[in-house]
């Protein structure tokens, strides 16, 4: 049977060779995409060990990601989801848990945040009946304004969740120094960021709780996945009920009485010995990963560190390509003390530039380079969040600027010299004046 | 419960302490995940196969710490038929499958507190003693009963980490010992532990956290005779599994 196996698995990586390796670029024909899923044989195989095993939910390889990726960012715990948005979900739900006595966040407590982002940063605090404080962003490291974060705490402020956008961590001197001064929780949307670091340390790690996205277009993938990593025990906890159904038992599927009292505790007005399996601590989701997304993650995480590294090259790279039109684009640039895996390029058009941002980013799509706006830009102006109860620190000015000015082109580590050549040439055309 | 980690493991030594009490030292085929002093590992004999499930197991506490990276350390006696092919099938060199780390006898720091250890019951405080130094602030009294002197196990661990640290001491107890000895300071009280005996020692048994460690009719009978004697049932925790 091992035999069997082996020839399947060689097999898959034979087929690896044949049908995915040494692809050239062609710029006459193929996009340069934003970002996109870079793999080798390694996860092809992977992925088919796993289905062979046919357990199918979270299993070996979900149990090795977690240990690997906690080990990684040097915290204790990682839960792995099916998303980075569920990741959120869990993180920020995790903080309403009664096990958390009087420090729990309660319906109508603040969470400051920013609007300028994706929605599920702030979809999680409006689903936990709890009030969003929007601050304004920078230009150019679109991560929450320093000063306005001083002035967003007010007396029910008990929450920070922010993302660190694009890979760039926000100013975490002052939100350490907030979370500490005012007894704040605090969670890093560190879905853009894996890999970035603030004065040495890891994004992901300040923070109380964290969320990691592993959707193809982060710096690793398993498909749809996510994680949510804690150093705080009764936090993992939680979390972890959060995304299991909300029942207190931490068994792993398929086991049973791993904790040795299935039968023999006392919860709420349960009969006496009720089955753990089946106690329910929290009003929770079914956020589970197969072992086949978990299979293809451990193989991704091995290249984790060279992806970062490709990423933080291409962005200088492109740095010095656009730098000459720095009097029409305002170009990205970190914060202090900060060292980004950029997630992606992200550019805004001045005002004076005398183009707009869809002429350029038109141009751009016509010679198959990808473009993708900063996610929703002010998420107050769409539909499903006009009308929501908030407050609102300023008037959000460079948050609206960002909703008409900027985009972003990609660094993913797919992005090879004949790429950015091209990009080089495009953007190039296009300032000189072609298509306008 | 952080991390847990399914790890097969190669049986490195046996320590046979008498015919139905061993100690095991294995080493493990992958990075051992953090635990804590108090919790507690699965072990099976049979081989574990990931595509279907974990095979029959029991729980044993860790004797060994979190910073012995590249062992883990557990003692066993003989109560059924798991620990008899335990002590019959395994040898030096056998493989066996750990998953680990479970449970939350954690010894909580900031209170002074009493430990009863009742046999292989030890190991559930083996590593949180090892960790003890000079400056361990709360008093900590270790209350140890075994059959024998050589089934006291991890005795000279725990002497040595007494000798060095002001505020932990031991109190061992021996079913064999006709009368106390004193061997160079250490004394041997004859007889088995009992919560009569314990709380003569103590000054004011109210003042202490009480952590059990034993067989099941030990942990029953000193747990209810502790509540009994005043200490608050919130005060008396123990290491129990069905």
């Amino acid at each position: 049977m091992d035999e069997l196996r082996r020839a399947v698995l060689d097999a898959v990586d034979k087929y690896y060779s044949e049908k995915y390796s040494g692809r050239k670029f062609d710029p006459l024909v193929d996009r340069v995409h934003y970002a996109g899923r870079v793999f080798d044989q390694e996860e092809l195989v992977n992925l088919v060990d796993s289905s062979l095993d046919f357990y199918l939910t979270a299993n070996r390889y979900a149990e090795e990601f977690e240990f690997l990726f906690a080990d990684y960012l040097g915290t204790d715990d990682a839960l792995l989801v099916n998303s980075g948005s569920s990741a959120n979900l869990v993180a920020l739900t995790a903080l309403t848990s009664d096990k958390l006595g009087e420090k729990r966040l309660k319906p109508g407590d603040e969470v400051i945040t920013t609007a300028a982002g994706f929605p599920t940063t702030l979809a999680p605090i409006l689903q936990n009946n709890l009030v969003p404080v929007f601050v304004d962003v920078n230009l150019g490291d679109y991560t929450a304004n320093p000063d306005q974060l001083l002035n967003a705490i007010g007396p029910k402020t008990r929450a920070i969740m922010m993302a660190h956008t694009l890979g760039v961590p926000f100013d975490l001197n002052t939100v350490m120094r907030l979370v500490k001064e005012h007894d704040l929780w605090l969670v890093e949307d560190n879905c853009d960021a894996l890999g970035s670091r603030y004065n040495g340390q890891l994004t992901g790690t300040f923070g109380h709780l964290a969320s990691h996205s592993f959707y193809p277009a982060h710096h690793i993938t398993m498909g749809e996945g996510g994680c949510v990593v804690t150093r705080d025990e009764t936090l993992g906890r939680i979390a972890r009920s959060i995304r299991d159904w909300g029942r207190d038992c931490y068994c792993a599927g398929g086991e049973n009485n791993t904790c040795g009292k299935r039968f023999s505790q006392q919860f709420g007005t349960l009969p006496y010995g009720y089955d753990h399996k089946y106690v329910y601590s929290h009003i929770g989701y079914n956020l589970k990963v197969t072992d086949m997304q978990a299979a293809i993650g451990v193989a991704q995480l091995k290249k984790l560190p060279s992806f970062i590294e490709k990423r933080k090259q291409n962005f200088s790279a492109l740095t010095k390509i656009l730098a000459p039109y720095e009097e029409h684009l305002i170009l990205p640039k970190a914060t202090p003390n900060s060292d980004p895996a950029w997630f992606a390029f992200p550019i805004t058009v001045r005002d004076t530039a005398g183009f707009t941002r869809n002429e350029i980013t038109e141009f751009l799509e016509a010679n198959r380079i990808e473009t993708r706006n900063l996610f929703s830009g002010n998420l107050l102006r769409h539909p499903a969040f006009m009308n929501i109860e908030r407050r609102v620190v300023g008037d959000l000015k460079n948050t609206d600027l960002i909703t008409n000015n900027t985009f972003f082109i990609g660094v993913y580590p797919g992005i090879e010299e004949a790429h950015l050549e091209w990009i080089n040439e495009v953007f190039q055309r296009f300032m000189t004046g072609e298509g306008r | 419960m952080p991390l847990t980690r399914k790890i097969p493991c190669t049986v490195q030594t046996i320590i046979k302490h008498s015919d139905d009490v061993f100690t095991l030292v294995l080493e493990p085929e992958k990075s051992l995940p953090r635990f804590r002093p108090g919790q507690f590992l699965h072990l099976a004999i049979d081989d574990y196969d990931p595509s279907g499930f974990w095979p029959e197991s029991r729980v044993f506490s860790i004797a060994s710490s979190s910073n012995h990276s590249t062992s883990l350390i557990i003692s066993y006696s003989v109560k059924g038929t798991f620990t008899a092919r335990m002590a019959n099938e395994l040898f030096e060199g056998a493989r066996v499958w750990v998953k680990l780390p479970y449970g939350e006898f954690i010894i909580q720091s900031g209170e002074d507190v009493v430990l009863l250890a009742g046999g292989t019951g030890i190991t559930a405080f083996t590593a949180f003693i090892e960790s003890l130094d000079a400056d361990h602030p709360d008093e900590t009294r270790l209350f140890y009963g075994a059959r024998n002197e050589s089934l006291l196990l991890y005795e000279g661990m725990i002497s040595s980490v007494a000798g060095s640290t002001p505020a932990f001491s031991t109190h061992y107890y021996l079913e064999e010992l006709t009368a106390p000895r004193n061997d160079g300071g250490q004394i041997y009280f004859p007889g088995r532990l009992s919560i009569d005996g314990i709380i003569r020692h103590l000054s004011h048994p109210e003042g202490y956290s009480y952590y059990l460690s034993g067989p099941p009719e030990m942990l029953n009978v000193f747990s209810h005779q502790l509540v009994d004697c005043g200490i608050e049932k919130c005060r008396v925790r123990i290491d129990a599994w069905e």
